[in-house]
């Protein structure tokens, strides 16, 4: 693990060997602000996040990261899944999903089961609103982005990517492998919190036929 | 309602943006330029937070009401019926009149404040329209209409015009990757001159310059962006995140630019050259 500056106004915290979630972002929250420092953002991403606050505030967010960490001595057990699990209902029909099974040497069978059997954690949200990383995809389904990203995913489509799965939450473009769709909807603006799906949040998908 | 848009040109509603988003993957949005956009906000004697314009041009509201009005940033042709409004001077608009930014020269974005700030919808707590992510609380187009809020002033104006800042010289605070690029590398990229690219938006400020051939081994973890932050992409443009940045990315992040440069960089128009500072 790594604390530093990240420009005047952030300090990044990477190299982590646990992962960080929606329950720890609140608990360094607090931590800053009993310090006496003020956070805007704080933004998980792979192994990572970051703390935006004022240039002032640099080194008590430094020195309270410092504290925070090293006291608490975090693992991977510190990041179990915060609530219930989740469960998205996809329809396995992906334009992607025969290319998929090919080049993972399984049959369409196969890859629905391993896609389906497994249960996934929010690692973190980036890309668009509400676009969940999912951690805990098998890793006979581990293949790299498309070639050529596609300019229209639309939004509900299911998707996996290096070691992550994903929904679509809106029509983007896109460079993952389509491999089913889902009508839930995962992000509403109107919404407090607009993401079904947020750092720590536990997933299963479930199979529609 | 106080303002009903004739043509919206290139303009969008900008405050300044969503904060306490960016972990669901929610950029910040907000105004590119925000010390002038504050400047435009104090002037007319609204809180920094209010909503105003911000255009590149082609904007025509007519006033429904009488307001004051302030137009900061890059130096623009703008007029209340024919009469020039001169830039960081509070202006006193009649109802019916008709306020024009035709032309923006010598920057890209000015910006508009209007006594009392505008008051249209918000999402996810500001009325920012964000052109990366699609949240849009209001698309600005012919016959909208728009409010303000309550204005208490008191209002100010500059003899001396204040122009908007425009960098030239990129002082960078060291990033997380920096150490990943070999010495020769870094070499290159303080002593060349960079230029703005005209692929540059309010989501990333390009820059090209020649010849680099960058090699960094291995694929990298995708980090958190930051406003300022500059990435160096595979094929040697450096792209510096401002207003409507993704949240996360997974180019080798080299170093930050300071706030105070992001504003002036959001004014450069394509084609300028700018200098890299930095103590690689």
């Amino acid at each position: 693990m790594r604390i530093v500056a990240y420009g005047r106004e952030a300090t990044i915290v990477d190299q982590l060997e646990f992962q960080f979630t929606e329950s720890l972002i609140n608990d360094v929250r607090v931590a800053c602000h009993a310090a006496g420092a003020s956070t805007n953002d704080i933004i998980g991403a792979a192994r990572s996040f970051v703390v935006v606050h004022s240039t002032q505030d640099a080194a008590t967010v430094q020195r309270v990261l410092f504290d925070f960490f090293t006291r608490r001595g975090l693992s991977d057990d510190d990041a179990l899944p915060i609530g219930t699990t989740i469960e998205i209902p996809v329809r396995y029909d992906g334009a992607d999903l025969d290319d998929v099974a090919h080049a993972c040497g399984m049959s369409i069978d196969q890859v629905i089961h391993l896609h389906s059997n497994t249960e996934y954690v929010v690692e973190f949200c980036g890309f668009a609103p509400g676009f969940a990383y999912l951690r805990g995809l098998p890793p006979q389904l581990h293949l790299p982005r498309r070639a050529s990203p596609r300019t229209q995913v639309p939004a509900g489509s299911v998707a996996i990517a290096a070691h992550y799965s994903a929904v679509y939450p809106n029509d983007s473009p896109g460079g993952w492998h389509l491999v089913g769709t889902t009508s839930l909807s995962v992000w509403d603006a109107n919404q407090n919190p607009p993401a079904l799906l947020q750092p720590g949040t536990a997933v299963r998908f479930t199979v529609i036929s | 309602m106080t303002v009903r848009i004739e043509h919206a040109g290139i303009t969008t509603v900008q405050d300044r943006g969503r904060v306490g988003w960016a972990h669901l993957g929610v950029p910040t949005s907000g105004a590119a330029d925000r010390a002038s956009h504050a400047l435009a906000n104090r002037l007319v004697g609204n809180s920094p937070h209010a909503a105003a314009f911000e255009t590149s041009g082609g904007l025509i509201v007519t006033a429904l009401r009488n307001l004051t009005l302030v137009v900061t940033g890059a130096d623009c042709d703008a007029f209340v019926d024919d009469t020039p409004i001169r830039r960081c001077v509070a202006t006193v608009v009649r109802a019916g009149q008709r306020v024009r930014i035709d032309r923006v020269r010598d920057g890209m974005r000015s910006y508009l404040s209007v006594g009392g700030g505008l008051l249209g919808p918000q999402l996810l707590g500001s009325q920012s329209h964000d052109t990366l992510s699609g949240i849009i609380p209001l698309l600005l187009a012919g016959g909208i209409e728009i409010g303000n809020g309550p204005h208490h002033g008191p209002t100010t104006s500059l003899d001396v015009v204040m122009t908007a800042r425009r960098t030239a010289r990129l002082q960078l605070q060291p990033g997380p990757h920096l150490e990943l690029l070999s010495p020769d590398t870094r070499a290159h990229i303080s002593r060349h001159s960079w230029v703005v690219s005209p692929l540059s938006n309010r989501i990333g400020i390009r820059l090209t310059t020649s010849s680099l051939t960058v090699s960094v081994a291995g694929e990298l973890p995708s980090i958190p962006l930051i406003r300022g932050a500059v990435q160096l992409t595979p094929g040697g443009e450096l792209v510096v995140m401002v207003a409507d940045h993704p949240t996360t990315g997974g180019y080798p992040v080299i170093g930050v630019v300071d706030s105070k440069d992001v504003d002036g960089l959001v004014q450069l128009p394509p084609g300028n050259s700018v200098m890299v500072d930095s103590n690689f």
